[in-house]
């Protein structure tokens, strides 16, 4: 099922979607965007270039209950998730899901992931602006390609109309409401194809200087590198990087008391290995005690340890890590550009 | 399990600190089910001098204030330094490097000379006597006492957040403040208070003090990068961090 729509015949479709259960999508926040949830679609911003933090705060929430509890001993498993639409996931934030997907899947699963992961339905839409720091193109993110798990993409073609292309039953009956609406014919499907080759071109803010299997080769070959210690000196340990970030996915969980110590709950925050204590453990002893240490980490996780787990980068081009760096210091293609120059 | 008794101490602050204990409403009735407060001279007409946990509020400016807090250290099986008086001096310290003649002039007047006005340089609880926990904020946020409380009665050891308010705030996914044109003590300031003042218009002015290993190297460095000086930086820093202490960094 793939439809050819005008901007209206999309809005109202929206609307409609405003009906049934939750939907979250891009809208603006102080000059900036965020996925929130929607309550009209006049406050729909499809044309966002990046949003402050990824869409997985809605698989893995910052903070979530895992369990409840009460001093008797008592227990029950929190999993719980209404059905929910993600609505303007960009490409490479879709592949970043994808690889949480199949992280999370391992087993013995996360029950907590996956729940919400199941009752979500994904709806992608291809880039429309560029982001000032977007480099998907250069690892091939810039665009959905090969085998990527959604349920409808939307593309805004030069001409203001959409293709809108339901890829699974999920998807179809989302798109129920356009069932109206004239198939796409050859000719939106040929400006879609340009709407792709444009965004792979042009998703290249950041020009990386080798070919993304390169990297974990380079890093192997990396511990020693200087620039650890030079960008690491900047580093304010504030972990920036790592929450913005649509990869990343390290956790805390902590026990936490109502106030009269009767019952409480088991909760999951977001953790990150820049922060000083992410590599503490009992006894007083940090494996990770250098800024250096911990900057060199990331980029490691990033670019060798998922590879090595997955076959995948962990790193889809967002751009979202140099922007939210107050110290400038956290450009990934900055840095393996360097390993690679420095490498024979 | 008896109940730990608790006493609760002002001295020189707004006393906004234990407003936010009194705040806690609900979550009051829950504390109280777990402690029995004995001095509490802002929410009780009774006191006692037998308590095990002493919570102070309130920086150190007289030698008689000195006096009555060791007093108190001798009696306390525990004790809590509450709020930014407190823990880090406070606003008071302000005054600390000005002429202090002067100051007591400008504030008091004709009554500068009295007796009772006689203040020495502004200390942290620490500065007098061994503190054994610490609550952060001006003010404080309700739930950190509470938790720390419970820590205290189930035998954990307390946490303290060892990350920057940064971390607070993207969670919260609030525009950074840099990037709206601002100088922010955000990433150099122990987190715990949820990004209260990035979230609500504000930057951060470092009432919690500085983070484990802040890094105020980078954030000089960085200050020209965002059309800012090492003097920017240094002002903000004086309002809660102008003096550094025991077991933190000093900036300068």
């Amino acid at each position: 099922m793939i439809k050819h729509i005008s901007e209206p015949e999309l809005r109202a479709w929206v609307d409609s979607l405003l009906e049934g259960p939750p939907v979250y999508a891009p809208q603006a926040r102080q000059g900036r965007f965020a996925f929130d949830r929607l309550r009209r679609s006049a406050d729909l911003r499809l044309d966002y270039d990046v949003t402050i933090l990824p869409p997985k705060k809605y698989f893995l929430p910052q903070q979530e209950t895992l369990v409840r509890f009460t001093r008797e001993g008592g227990f029950e498993s929190a999993v719980e998730a209404e059905p929910f639409v993600l609505f303007g996931i960009h490409p490479y934030d879709l592949v970043a899901i994808n690889q949480l997907d199949a992280i999370f899947a391992r087993a013995p699963g996360d029950a907590h992931y996956l729940t919400r992961r199941h009752a979500a339905t994904l709806v992608v839409l291809d880039v429309e602006t560029v982001s000032e720091h977007h480099f998907a193109g250069g690892l091939g993110q810039a665009t959905v390609d090969g085998n990527r798990d959604f349920d409808a993409m939307l593309t805004r073609l030069p001409d203001g109309s959409y293709v809108a292309e339901a890829r699974t039953e999920k998807g179809r009956t989302l798109m129920d409401g356009l069932a109206d609406a004239p198939d796409a014919g050859p000719e939106s499907l040929a400006a879609r194809e340009e709407v792709w080759i444009r965004n792979r071109k042009a998703l290249r803010k950041h020009r990386l200087t080798m070919a993304p299997e390169r990297i974990p080769e380079l890093l192997a070959d990396a511990h020693d590198h200087p620039i650890w210690e030079e960008k690491g000196a900047l580093c304010y340990s504030c972990g920036a990087c790592t929450l913005v970030c649509p990869t990343c996915y390290c956790f805390d969980v902590r026990d936490e008391w109502n106030p009269g110590l009767a019952d409480g709950e088991r909760v999951r925050t977001w953790d990150g290995c820049m922060f000083t204590q992410f590599a503490a453990v009992a006894g007083g002893h940090n494996f990770r005690k250098s800024r250096a240490a911990r900057y060199r980490h990331r980029y490691f996780r990033k670019g060798k340890y998922v590879w090595d787990m997955i076959g995948e980068i962990a790193c889809v081009g967002c751009g979202r890590c140099i922007g939210a760096c107050t110290a400038n210091i956290a450009n990934p293609v900055e840095v393996y550009n360097r390993l690679q120059e420095d490498t024979p | 399990m008896s109940k730990p008794r608790i006493g609760i101490f002002d001295f020189a602050c707004c006393e906004g600190c234990q407003l936010q204990i009194v705040n806690l409403e609900e979550d009051l009735l829950g504390l109280l089910g777990l402690v029995e407060p004995v001095v509490w001279r802002e929410a009780m007409a009774e006191t006692s001098d037998a308590f095990d946990i002493a919570i102070v509020e309130g920086s150190v400016v007289r030698e008689e204030d000195a006096a009555r807090l060791r007093e108190i250290r001798e009696q306390a099986r525990v004790l809590i330094a509450l709020g930014a008086c407190a823990t880090l001096g406070g606003v008071n310290k302000i005054r600390n490097p000005m002429d202090h003649g002067e100051v007591t002039r400008a504030v008091y007047g004709t009554h500068a000379d009295d007796p009772h006005l006689a203040a020495g340089p502004a200390r942290s609880v620490a500065e007098v006597v061994k503190v054994d926990y610490r609550v952060e904020g001006c003010p404080i946020d309700g739930s950190e006492l509470v938790r720390l409380v419970q820590d205290l009665l189930t035998g954990r050891t307390p946490r303290v957040p060892h990350h920057p308010v940064c971390v607070e705030c993207k969670l919260r996914e609030n525009v950074c403040r840099y990037e709206l044109g601002e100088v922010c003590l955000g990433p150099l300031t122990r987190a715990g208070c949820g990004a209260r003042c990035p979230s609500n218009g504000f930057w951060c002015f470092g009432c919690r003090g500085l983070v484990d290993d802040a890094n105020i190297e980078a954030a000089r460095t960085v200050m020209a990068q965002y059309g800012k000086s090492e003097a920017d930086l240094e002002d903000l820093l004086r309002l809660f961090n102008q003096e550094s202490e025991v077991g933190h960094g000093r900036h300068a």
